[in-house]
């Protein structure tokens, strides 16, 4: 591995300001994550309820041609809020970005930690908040394309299907809760995913904490609401409260009978606590030993 | 008048820096807690590399912080290529490349990728940082194997892709902290000649933090030793070496303790190898027939006596204080 003979050359170019100093980060990130084993599949398996509801919404609009199929269950193939929300409230699609997190998230920064990358990082013109972003922007990109793209595809469909825009006129808020419940998904999964793997520079480990502390929230809530039979108990548990707050946002009923606020305050404060959390672990004090 | 920095023609110019400085400290303080790592201070280095020394707990990886701008001291102030460490930090790690003593890697990553990375990170156009990725490279030595996964490297290789991704957008100023640990002997002789190569060019100066003294005195030509937060020396290491005393080294025959002892009341500083050779610093009002005439007053035989070349070894072990 004989060193180059020639000597050092100066780059001729020109340094750039970045208005986005995050997007490189983003870009590598999403790269890296195509490569995992079984990402391409899972993420495949997580677009599956999005293909399905959009079946949904033709049929709706076809109704007469597969009466001999749906036999009296039409009600399933209303398309109205209730319709939106079941897709973006679903246990399966909630459980599938945990998945998706689990593959394309963990390592996020437990990945920099455990390989001192962080030190390359901070020695570039990089904030702590453009690095944030950049990892962020990774966990949102592959929810973005669970929750917005196919929400707003449903919307657009539909109008398309039913050729007016009588649906539109009907439920007028659709579209913005549609972004405000992805929103939602977004910065709650993205700093949920990205706080967690800040506390561990084992990826495995972190996969397990990611995919575990969803879990047993859950678990949780079921044992307390078995025995006390408290709906407040609802509050334990990441899903339900990202359900109930859902349900808000489309103008539903949530699936427990207590008040989505407090719901939507656990999810913040716990969405505040991670920045609290990541900034402190992200310190560029660190970076040299 | 406005600080004008002209990144293409790499020339600097502010009213207030010290010409030829590109690093200039002024009094600089920093405590972790009760703990004062640094304690005034005061720096200037200019072209060319320099070395920066010291015993652990010295303060270098403080200095370094400070200079990279990850810490902000907690009195004094500086410049770094005429800009200000406390308020340009974004424009100084423009200009900086750092190559860290840690292992440091991307896993999934390959070479040519991952120098890119920190290119674009720098803030070079994404083909422009592609296109140069390979060229430090190949220059790093690392050309053949571009293309491997970083994970598959071997500890010399990821020495050198750490020196690449510090020079990939041509900084002005490298900071090198041990470049050469974990390198094999022909290894650490290739890198050394590549840092050599890299800081005999005027317009890049580089600063190499390093416990090898050889290292450091290979490929600098200046050096800081830093000692207990403070500076103990700074300057060209041949005219530091040029230093107030005497070495010499001589064997004895006779009661070793009792002429050390001698030795010491006289202003000398001894050591004493494990081969029984001792090495006496000798002060500059001290004359050579002195020792003698102790060795003769203390009934010692002096069976070897040679005057040493000072090396950087005993000027760092004077300066601070260490065998």
């Amino acid at each position: 591995m004989p060193i180059s003979e020639q000597g050092y050359r100066h780059w001729e170019g020109t340094l750039i300001g970045r208005r986005r100093p995050w997007a490189p980060i983003t870009r590598l990130g999403i790269k890296l994550a195509f490569k995992r084993k079984y990402f391409k599949f899972v993420l495949g398996v997580s677009l599956l309820p999005a293909l399905i509801f959009t079946v949904g919404i033709y049929i709706s609009e076809k109704i007469e041609d597969f009466k001999f199929m749906i036999r009296g269950r039409n009600r399933f193939l209303t398309v109205d809020p209730a319709y939106f929300k079941a897709y973006f409230t679903g246990d399966f699609l909630l459980f599938m970005m945990v998945m998706i997190m689990v593959l394309a998230g963990a390592g996020l920064i437990a990945d920099d930690l455990k390989h001192n990358s962080l030190q390359l990082y901070f020695a570039r013109p990089l904030r702590k908040r453009d690095y944030l972003l950049g990892k962020l922007g990774v966990v949102s990109f592959f929810l973005l394309l669970q929750t917005l793209v196919p929400g707003l595809l449903f919307f657009l469909l539909k109008l398309i299907f039913s050729g007016s825009f009588k649906f539109f006129t009907q439920y007028p808020r659709i579209p913005l809760a549609v972004v405000l419940d992805s929103l939602l998904l977004i910065v709650f999964f993205g700093l949920y995913t990205l706080v967690l793997s800040s506390l561990g520079r084992n990826r495995r480990f972190v996969s397990i904490l990611i995919f575990l502390v969803y879990l047993f929230s859950d678990i949780f809530f079921g044992v307390f609401y078995g025995i006390f039979h408290l709906p407040a108990f609802c509050l334990l548990s990441l899903k339900a409260d990202l359900q109930q707050v859902g349900a808000a946002l489309f103008g539903v009923p949530g699936p427990y009978e207590f008040p989505w606020m407090y719901s939507a305050l656990v999810l913040a404060g716990l969405s505040a606590a991670a920045v609290f959390v990541l900034l402190r672990k992200i310190n560029s004090v660190e970076v040299i030993k | 008048m406005p600080f004008v920095f002209n990144y293409d023609s790499r020339e600097f110019a502010d009213g207030q820096a010290q010409a030829g400085m590109n690093i200039e400290l002024k009094d600089i303080h920093f405590s972790y807690g009760s703990v004062k790592a640094l304690d005034g201070v005061d720096l200037s280095i200019g072209e060319g590399a320099c070395g920066l020394l010291g015993p652990n707990g010295a303060g270098k990886s403080t200095l370094l912080r400070i200079l990279l701008g990850f810490l902000r001291p907690d009195r004094g102030e500086g410049r770094i290529l005429g800009r200000d460490i406390l308020h340009d930090q974004f424009a100084i790690r423009r200009l900086v490349g750092y190559m860290p003593e840690d292992d440091c890697l991307i896993p999934g990553l390959d070479a040519v990728a991952f120098t890119a990375y920190f290119g674009e990170l720098s803030g070079m156009p994404r083909q422009e940082a592609m296109k140069r990725a390979h060229d430090v490279l190949f220059y790093v030595g690392l050309g053949e194997a571009r293309y491997r996964l970083l994970e598959t490297y071997s500890a010399g290789m990821k020495q050198r892709i750490k020196l690449a991704q510090a020079l990939v957008h041509d900084p002005k100023l490298l900071f090198l902290d041990e470049p050469t640990s974990n390198l094999d002997p022909q290894g650490r002789s290739e890198v050394l000649e590549l840092i050599k190569d890299i800081s005999s060019r005027k317009d890049i100066q580089v600063l190499i933090s390093s416990h090898i003294l050889s290292d450091i005195e290979f490929t600098c030509s200046n050096v800081v030793i830093l000692n207990k937060g403070r500076i103990a020396a700074q300057g060209e290491i041949q005219a530091l070496k040029q230093v107030d005393y005497s070495l010499y080294e001589m064997r004895i025959k006779g009661e070793a303790e009792t002429f050390i002892r001698a030795l010491r009341e006289s202003g000398c500083r001894v050591e004493e190898t494990e081969e029984g050779l001792l090495k006496v610093y000798m002060p500059p009002d001290l004359r050579r027939d002195g020792l003698f005439r102790i060795a003769a007053r203390e009934n010692i035989q002096i069976r070897h006596f040679v005057q040493s070349r000072t090396s950087l070894e005993d000027l760092f072990a004077k300066t601070v204080g260490v065998d």
